[in-house]
């Protein structure tokens, strides 16, 4: 099992219990009173069957309060995922903080800091890096967004395909163009394996047919939901942060009740990822610390419904370059939302808005994510750490506590080492070129890409897997969704040796 | 000016879209030259534009005046058919983002802007399908057709809406925009469309271009 990190103290609450309350009543209202918008017939049934007063033309659910609470007592506080290797599974929930590896859509040039679309041998690296990153406990959306080469239907199962053979850990399958039905298939044919699925909302208050589907073959496939919204604060929530959290909980509330009406007691965890909209340009303030504030508000709402709560603010920054700038964005949201009691922080790799990741930027993270972890596991104290003999026998000058067992024993356990950080004294930094910490990064993506193997897929679960890839293949070609030079060029990778290991 | 204009005129800078809807009704009641409500509510939603530019207005001013306008103008645009006159408005608009994508933001604010610029904009919503755009191009006699597309996914669903004007003999009579987080100049010029920007103070400026106003 992948232990992740322990919060060991209590957790920030930035509401009191009564401001606490009034949001939960808020949501509770909006739910009863304005209802969701369900575009999907077989869910507006379940909605009406359950006893919510479900308005057909206008295709609105609205749902009296003990069905919210009941759903929500349904869902289970703590869940357990496998991964492909028993040492990875994964027990969301409780204390517990994972981090995952962000959903960036292409990787960037780190000349222009332009976004491109990543290689096929990109793609693998980076999941084989992420294999190897130490803070990297399992695996969001993506990234990337398929590789160079493949036709956009094929992007997110290629993308799936990628992370199988890459890594070890549990991963989350997204969705596009109904290419669920494969993605389940992919994740049963390795017995014993199990992934989550990306659901989503779609702010303010509703869900969309292909959106509502998804709950349904996942959950019927009993794939644990990772259910996301998006909502920008000013565009498609009030622009308060208490009104925003109301609209947002409702929506994420809704999901829940959706997904424990399909499947009881079905494994879920949701998502935050409230930005205020850039009063400007009409884009989304990544980074912003309204963003931050927010997330600290939904995990506290969400403990109290006992369902495991994820951050996404902490993944994209506003900044477009590897920099200061996305180097505060990203850790003081990633510290805040750990403290707050958040249990799963999608974080590392991503750079601007969702649309880049890169591993350098993975690398980086890993040591915020590090240095996050040792907080959160706050300080021991007992008679061995606070060492009174020992103060006692070393006095004062000229004592040193250096040399000591005392020290050796502890040290490591005490002080956690970034792997990517300039940590030198100035004259020593002078004297060996001036590194900083991306030098730092680039020498140690070297090393893990040429140290790390992840183990590969077995070769009968290679061959189903690709089977299944060759399967979606035909069947999105048949629909007429890949043109012929489009499928020309994406054979010609396909056939190639670079395929699918790279190496 | 007459006080239902100045009024009219008032209630649009304050983004106050009731009594927007109040004043045009006045405008009627009293006769007011529908023309002369039209320039009033035009100027306003200018002023409007301008500051956005200057940096002393924001978004919520510019969609909240545009909201304002569009509340208004279908009862003035409703009294200058009566009166078989002729507005001069910079052109007909259809927006919408296409179908597949429920993405709207961006292309509210293209709407908003376009308004403020003085085009006359048939917003017609999210999930668009190309049939639908056809319909509402014919129902409004639209000039420029406004696509927008968030994802790489529905990116390709413009080359099917361009297709299908094509097909229907509608692509010489309306200029294709195309935008959004998907789009790229490249895109836009591989698949036909008459004019791309990345932002939408940006597709003002193309709007007026395609028109020649
Ligand atoms: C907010 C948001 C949402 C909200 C949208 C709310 C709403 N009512 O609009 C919600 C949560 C609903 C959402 C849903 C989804 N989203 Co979304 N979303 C975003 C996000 C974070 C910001 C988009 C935005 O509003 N930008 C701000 C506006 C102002 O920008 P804009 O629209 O591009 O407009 C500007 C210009 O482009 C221009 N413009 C716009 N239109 C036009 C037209 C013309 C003619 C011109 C000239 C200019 C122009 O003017 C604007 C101002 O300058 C982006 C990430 C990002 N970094 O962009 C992802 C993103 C677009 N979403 C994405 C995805 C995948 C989804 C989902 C599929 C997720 C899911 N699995 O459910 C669903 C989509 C469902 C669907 N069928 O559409 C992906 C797309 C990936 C891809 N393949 O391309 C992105 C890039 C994030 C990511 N990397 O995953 N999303």
């Amino acid at each position: 099992m992948t232990r992740g990190f322990r919060r060991r103290f209590r957790p920030l609450e930035l509401l009191s219990e009564e401001q606490c309350n009034e949001v939960h009543h808020g949501m509770l209202e909006v739910l009863e009173k304005t209802g969701v918008l369900v575009d999907h017939e077989r869910a507006l049934d379940l909605f009406r069957d359950k006893g919510c007063r479900v308005d057909f033309d206008n295709k609105r659910v609205r749902m009296p309060s003990y069905i919210v609470e009941e759903a929500l007592q349904k869902a289970p506080a703590v869940f357990t995922v496998r991964a492909r290797d028993g040492k990875d599974d994964i027990v969301i929930g409780g204390d517990t903080v994972y981090f995952t590896l962000f959903p960036g859509m292409d990787t960037v040039d780190l000349d222009t800091w332009e976004p491109r679309s990543p290689t096929l041998r990109e793609h693998n690296e980076y999941i084989a890096l992420s294999d190897a990153l130490p803070n990297c406990h399992f695996l969001a959306c993506y990234p990337y967004f398929g590789y160079k080469g493949v036709p956009e239907v094929l992007k997110i199962l290629e993308g799936i395909a990628v992370k199988l053979r890459n890594t070890t850990m549990v991963q989350t399958c997204c969705y596009s163009h109904g290419c669920e039905r494969f993605t389940v298939r992919m994740v049963e044919a390795i017995e014993g394996m199990e992934a989550m699925g990306a659901t989503h909302s779609a702010p303010p208050l509703s869900f969309s047919r292909e959106m509502v589907d998804t709950y349904f073959t996942y959950l019927e496939a009993d794939f644990p939901l990772w259910i996301g919204g998006g909502p920008v604060l000013g565009g498609t929530t009030p622009v308060t942060i208490a009104g925003s959290m109301v609209v947002s909980n409702a929506e994420m509330v809704a999901a829940v009740v959706l997904s424990e009406l399909i499947r009881p007691g079905a494994r879920v965890m949701v998502h935050d990822y409230a930005l205020p909209i850039n009063m400007r340009t009409g884009s989304p303030d990544f980074g912003a610390i309204e963003a931050v504030m927010h997330q600290a508000v939904f995990n506290q709402t969400w403990r109290r419904y006992g369902i495991p709560a994820v951050s996404t603010n902490a993944g994209p920054v506003s900044s477009k370059k590897i920099d200061f700038q996305c180097g505060y964005e990203k850790a003081f949201a990633a510290f805040s939302a750990a403290i707050s009691g958040v249990n799963v922080i999608q974080f590392s790799g991503g750079l601007y808005g969702e649309l880049a990741a890169h591993p350098l930027q993975a690398i980086l993270d890993d040591d915020i994510a590090g240095m996050v972890g040792r907080y959160l596991e706050g300080v021991s104290v007992n008679a061995d750490t606070m060492a009174l003999d020992l103060i006692e026998d070393v006095g004062p000058i000229p004592g040193n506590y250096v040399g000591r067992a005392h020290t050796r024993e502890w040290w490591q356990r005490e002080f956690f080492t970034p792997k990517a950080a300039d940590r030198l004294p100035l004259p020593e930094w002078l004297k060996t070129g001036k590194k900083d910490c991306l030098d730092y990064a680039r020498e140690r993506l070297e090393e893990l890409l040429s140290t790390h193997k992840p183990k590969r897929l077995a070769d009968e679960q290679e061959e189903k897997i690709e089977g299944i890839m060759r399967e979606a293949r035909e069947y999105y070609r048949k629909k007429g969704l890949i043109g012929d030079s489009e499928w020309k060029e994406y054979m010609a990778i396909i056939e190639s040796d670079e395929y699918p290991y790279s190496r | 000016m007459s006080e239902v204009l100045e009024e009219l005129r008032k209630s649009i800078l304050e983004y106050d879209a009731d009594r927007a809807e109040e004043y045009a009704l006045r405008s009627i009641e009293e006769k007011v030259d529908p023309l002369k409500s039209f320039e009033a509510m035009t100027k306003a939603i200018n002023e409007i534009g301008e500051g956005f530019k200057k940096g002393e207005r924001w978004l919520p001013d510019l969609v909240g005046g545009a909201d304002a306008m569009l509340r208004a103008a279908p009862i003035i645009e409703r009294e200058i058919k009566k009166r078989g006159v002729k507005r001069q408005s910079l052109g007909v608009v259809v927006a919408g983002t296409v179908f597949g994508d429920i993405h709207s933001i961006g292309k509210t604010m293209v709407c908003a802007l376009l308004s403020a610029e003085g085009f006359e904009v048939h917003d017609i919503g999210i999930n668009v399908r190309a049939d639908e755009y056809i319909r509402a191009i014919d129902e409004n006699g639209a000039e420029i057709l406004v696509l927008s597309a968030l994802m790489t996914t529905t990116a390709p669903e413009m080359h099917k809406v361009i297709a299908f004007l094509v097909e229907k003999g509608l692509r010489d009579r309306v200029k294709v925009m195309v935008g959004g987080g998907a789009i790229t100049e490249g895109f836009a010029k591989n698949i036909g469309a008459d004019g791309y920007d990345p932002t939408a103070p940006g597709a003002v400026k193309v709007a007026r271009s395609l028109v020649g106003r």
